[in-house]
């Protein structure tokens, strides 16, 4: 699997592509430097080899020659070494250069009249040997030293490598570059694409900056109005089906509190029934607003300066709780949130605690060094098992201890709208275990400083 | 008995309310538009006036309006619409108080008696001056410049609760708590007031010298 970005990618091809072009252009330069500075260098031995075997030879023209004098007198300098073969013989400067120098097959091609020359070894370095035949029982022989070529051919391979790395390293660089430039309209799409998700439904990309990207532009546009009409359609379709039901709601609300306050006047049947539908209508009333409340969980929060603590205060004294069970730590911290949703979040946390975990033991509002708000509360009740500790924030979703109470008149709706108000903050909402026992609910919400 | 006009055009909703606050001990008595009960409300004046904002003919935006030019008759509206822009325009155009249906009769009667609780008698000092701005709490009166304001109940002891705490910030949930009367409740209502208010006491409404905002705390009427 390709993990690497397009930027990486485009950057390592154009890197790769640099250092195989510049290799071959250095392999190429390399080989062709080598070739021609070898036949020049060969063809200087070899005529300077034929030069020292016509003075050797004028100098054996006597009856008694002096044959150390006669090669101790070639200027060879210190690159030539002379080598003489004279009636099965061998004769040299220095004792450091000895007959079996010479391969065997190339004195017995010299001696029988031709001359000759090979590439070998001698004391571990790269040599020329060159053999000139004098006579039938005489041979003049050559050795010379290629170190000095040897050298300047590392020295170019070792110019060219580098040349070649330093070709890859630009190649990489141009790609890094060029790919930033064909990426910044992406850069642009992903800004654009950023503000949308943040509710901003006007974002539109300019078509008309570049003409190869026009179409990518419109049909981005284009998305977004789809998106917007949906958005648009949405909302207005949870704004009908609350009036819808919220007017026939009205009549029940109504006729059903006459049931209620005529009790006394009812058979004890009749009575019985009364109280099912008061019941039921306050149920279906507190469904209804959730659902709406839900469908609209996707629109965008409308951040303030709010007093959370307060707020929280508020929702004890509601639920006729003890205010002291609110701790602020530390005191004095400043949210900046949707008013009305940390007020549902309290609401339904506390309400939650209430119904399934035998009442809320503490609500902590804490403030995290990084901004984010932190809102939990504590139940003594029997907690949330971890398989549940997900799917609990879903939708009519209820935890078993919910299932347990056989009268729940909760709509299954309260902590999935925790979950989405917290969403909606750019937080999150959990549950765990209280360590005294019991469930600890945690809403995180980004907007906070201490 | 405390008179209530129902401005409803849903026959079955308009009937439960009625039979509904008849029980709680009310004379109710309805009307099926706008106009006719801007014509009843002439006839008969109720002492609370509950109106839905989507009526055919005149809307209860109108209506709210015609009710409020010589009256300050406690007026709710009761909608099923919940956008906020529908309650700020109710408010703005002069209802006391805003309940998204379907509303409890226990909730709505209690809304009904807390707006008829008048400025609680010796809660403030008679008169309270604030440079060109008179509070006088016995009389019911509010001055500027010595000229007097016409204000809604509903105003008045907004303006009144302010003046006993002069000086001091109170929060939107202790007004709508000692106002309106509300354990917890929408705090725009405060708001839609507060700008009300100012449109009437303000020499500049946009910037106000008496009652000022203190951004995320509330407000707090100035000496």
């Amino acid at each position: 699997m390709n993990r690497l970005g397009l930027r990486a990618r485009v950057t390592a091809a154009f890197a790769v592509g640099a250092a195989l072009l510049a290799a071959a252009m250095a392999l190429f330069s390399y080989d062709l430097t080598r070739r021609s500075l070898l036949e020049e260098r060969e063809r200087t031995a070899v005529r300077a080899a034929f030069f020292d075997a016509a003075v050797v030879r004028s100098g054996l023209d006597t009856d008694a020659p002096d044959i150390a004098a006669v090669l101790g007198s070639l200027d060879t300098g210190s690159a030539r070494r002379p080598l003489l073969h004279r009636d099965g013989r061998w004769y040299a400067r220095s004792a450091e250069i000895r007959g079996s120098s010479v391969p065997e097959e190339l004195r017995r091609t010299v001696s029988s009249g031709t001359p000759a020359v090979q590439r070998v070894r001698a004391d571990g370095q790269p040599a020329l040997l060159v053999g000139v035949p004098l006579s039938a029982t005489v041979s003049y022989y050559e050795i010379t030293s290629m170190r000095e070529v040897e050298e300047t051919f590392q020295l170019v391979a070792l110019t060219l490598t580098a040349v070649a790395i330093m070709v890859a390293g630009a190649g990489a660089a141009l790609g890094w570059y060029a790919t930033r430039h064909s990426l910044r309209p992406l850069t642009a799409v992903a800004d654009a694409a950023e503000r949308i998700a943040a509710g901003d439904l006007e974002t539109r990309l300019d078509p008309a900056t570049d003409p190869d990207l026009t179409r990518f532009s419109t049909s981005f546009n284009r998305m977004v109005e789809q998106l917007a009409r949906h958005l648009e359609r949405d909302r207005r379709f949870a704004a009908d089906v609350s009036h819808e039901l919220r007017s026939p709601l009205q009549t029940l609300a109504a006729a059903g509190s006459v049931l209620q306050r005529r009790r006394e006047h009812h058979d004890e049947r009749t009575a019985v029934a009364a109280g099912l539908v008061a019941d039921e209508i306050n149920r279906f009333q507190r469904l209804v607003d959730d659902l709406i409340e839900l469908a609209r969980a996707e629109q965008p929060t409308n951040r303030e300066p709010v007093d959370v603590a307060a707020l929280a205060g508020e929702v004890c004294h509601r639920h006729g709780l003890p205010a002291d069970l609110v701790r602020v730590v530390p005191p004095g911290a400043h949210w900046q949130v949707d008013r009305r949703r940390v007020g549902q979040i309290l609401h339904n946390l506390v309400e939650n605690a209430v119904r399934y975990g035998g009442g809320p033991v503490a609500i902590r509002l804490g403030c995290a060094g990084d901004g984010t708000g932190v809102i939990e509360v504590d139940d003594d009740g029997p907690g949330v098992p971890v398989p549940d500790r997900e799917v609990i924030f879903d939708r009519f979703v209820r935890g078993r201890a919910a299932h347990d109470r056989a009268r729940t008149d909760g709509t299954g709706l309260g902590l999935a709208l925790v979950a989405e108000h917290a969403a909606a903050h750019g937080g999150r909402a959990m549950v765990t275990d209280r360590p005294e026992g019991g469930a600890r609910f945690r809403v995180e919400l980004p907007g906070c400083a201490g | 008995m405390t008179a209530v006009l129902v401005i409803e055009d849903d026959d079955r909703i308009r009937l439960a309310l009625l039979l509904a606050l008849e029980e709680e001990g009310y004379t109710a008595y309805g009307a099926a538009s706008a106009e006719e009960g801007l014509r009843r409300h002439q006839q008969t004046p109720a002492d609370n006036i509950l109106v839905d904002l989507m009526l055919p003919g005149l809307d209860g935006f109108e209506c709210i309006r015609q009710l409020r030019r010589d009256d300050d008759v406690p007026i709710v509206v009761v909608s099923a619409r919940d956008d906020t822009h529908d309650i700020v325009a109710a408010l703005e155009a002069g209802a006391d108080d805003y309940l998204v249906k379907p509303v409890a009769i226990k909730e709505l009667t209690a809304r009904l008696r807390a707006l008829r609780r008048r400025a609680r008698a010796g809660t403030a000092v008679s008169v309270q001056v604030f440079g060109d701005l008179e509070v006088s709490a016995e009389a019911g009166e509010v001055r500027l410049d010595g000229r007097p304001v016409a204000v809604t109940r509903t105003e008045f002891r907004l303006l009144c609760e302010l003046a006993l705490h002069a000086g001091k910030v109170l929060s939107r949930q202790q007004l709508l708590q000692r106002v309106w009367g509300y354990d917890t409740g929408d705090e725009r209502l405060v708001d839609v007031h507060v700008g009300r208010l100012r449109q009437k006491i303000e020499r500049d409404p946009t910037n106000p010298r008496h009652l000022v905002t203190l951004r995320g705390l509330g407000y707090k009427l100035q000496r």
